[in-house]
């Protein structure tokens, strides 16, 4: 019997980036500074910054984003509003899982460039007006 | 009975499989920090338990705790449960239509049917092999991508992993009977229907370490087969039991005593 992992075929996994959103404080304060935790799937390839506002995702010409949150009460509602980077780079886009309501966005890096640095708007709870990220993250070639 | 506490313990996957380690690839945060659950979002969590008690000095009451697994980089826990299986059957249905079709409109076999067979096969993706050890939760399911979508077996790169598992928690905390943690089953949504949870005691201060021992799944191919293989690795958290009295979230009176009247209202008055 042979086991072997999988070869890694010439599909890339996208790079997920991961808003951890902590919606209660964040509603409490009316911003997002230290209610927010980013992460990517990245670190082997460089990225910093992990579980702060400022996350530095490596990102490549080419390279496939995905950006998702999560509510770190399971009960509250979270979700992304919209992603503000310089569309000449990366275009997100939201799309929805086949099937449900769950949204993701995503877009594919179209050029390398210096860090380019991106604000996302987060809808929480009942609050009528998103809320956008005061420090920002950023992709990094 | 005081509010319950969630865990939660985010796991990349994907780098804790390639590294052997859980150590750098796991994430926990709990919804404690105003009441001083120190390093949310790293692996050094410290979760804060302040234990209430009567006015007497007596233990009011225990402490409950949820863990809840969550993976990185994976399809989010908000889909609902089953999905993976969802998915198998809306495809398999959509490949029977495009099957149909196909048949009905060409009767000899051309370049352009095997074209179109092929796109169908690629549509319908391939399903994980069911063993007799890993019939139940994702047997038979096909594998699916980041986005939702079935993909084929050269494509498997890109396959969204399976939430991890705890199947134990264990560790000085426990030792100590400081927790006593089970798995239970519910209906819940979110996790798969079984979760682990525990009760605190909080009537001894101090600081207790304990230890999750969480499973992934690695998709390997075994005489041409695939499934998910089960990996088992360890993670190490702590509880920070103080006997301070609560702090009054009404009246933010600080972690001194609540105003409450030496007497009760009506009496001796």
């Amino acid at each position: 019997m042979t086991t072997k992992p999988r070869r890694e075929a010439a599909v890339k996994r996208p790079i997920s980036i991961t808003a951890v959103v902590d919606a209660v404080g964040a509603l409490a304060a009316g911003n997002m500074h230290g209610h927010l935790y980013m992460y990517d799937t990245n670190k082997s390839g460089g990225s910093t910054g992990f579980g702060t506002e400022e996350l530095q995702t490596k990102a490549r010409r080419g390279d496939q984003i995905l950006w998702n949150c999560l509510a770190l009460e399971c009960e509250a509602f979270v979700a992304i509003d919209d992603i503000i980077i310089d569309r000449d780079i990366c275009e997100p886009v939201r799309k929805v899982y086949p099937g449900t309501d769950v949204a993701y966005w995503t877009g594919t890096v179209k050029k390398d460039a210096g860090p380019i640095t991106y604000q996302i708007k987060f809808r929480l709870g009942t609050r009528d007006e998103p809320i956008t990220t005061t420090l920002s993250s950023s992709l990094v070639g | 009975m005081p509010q319950q506490l969630a865990i939660i313990v985010l796991v990349d996957v994907s780098n804790a499989l390639a590294s052997s380690t859980l150590e750098g690839n796991t994430y926990l945060f709990d919804n404690m920090k105003l009441h001083g659950s120190v390093n949310q979002g790293t692996g050094e969590l410290v979760t804060a338990i302040n234990g209430s008690y009567w006015r007497d000095g007596s233990q009011a009451s225990e402490q409950v705790l949820n863990w809840l697994p969550y993976s990185l980089g994976s399809i989010p826990p908000t889909v609902p449960r089953g999905y993976e299986v969802e998915r198998a059957r809306q495809t398999d249905e959509d490949a029977l239509a495009e099957l149909q079709e196909l048949a009905a409109k060409s009767t000899v076999p051309s370049a352009d049917a095997e074209a179109e067979l092929n796109r169908i096969r690629r549509n319908v993706g391939t399903r994980v092999k069911t063993t007799r050890r890993t019939r139940g939760r994702m047997s038979g399911q096909k594998i699916v991508d980041v986005m939702g979508q079935v993909v084929t077996e050269d494509a498997t790169a890109a396959a969204s992993y399976p939430a991890p598992v705890i199947t134990d928690i264990y560790g000085e905390a426990v030792d100590s009977k400081i927790m006593y943690p089970a798995e239970y089953g519910s209906p819940d949504m979110v996790t798969d229907g079984w979760y682990w949870s525990a009760t605190v005691d909080t009537s001894r201060p101090g600081t207790y370490s304990y230890m999750m021992r969480i499973q992934l799944h690695k998709l390997v191919q075994t005489n041409g087969e695939l499934r998910w293989d089960p990996v088992n690795l360890t993670c190490a958290s702590a509880l920070k039991i103080t006997s301070e009295p609560r702090r009054n979230a009404f009246t933010k009176a600080g972690v001194g005593q609540l105003p409450i009247p030496a007497t009760r209202p009506g009496r001796d008055a």
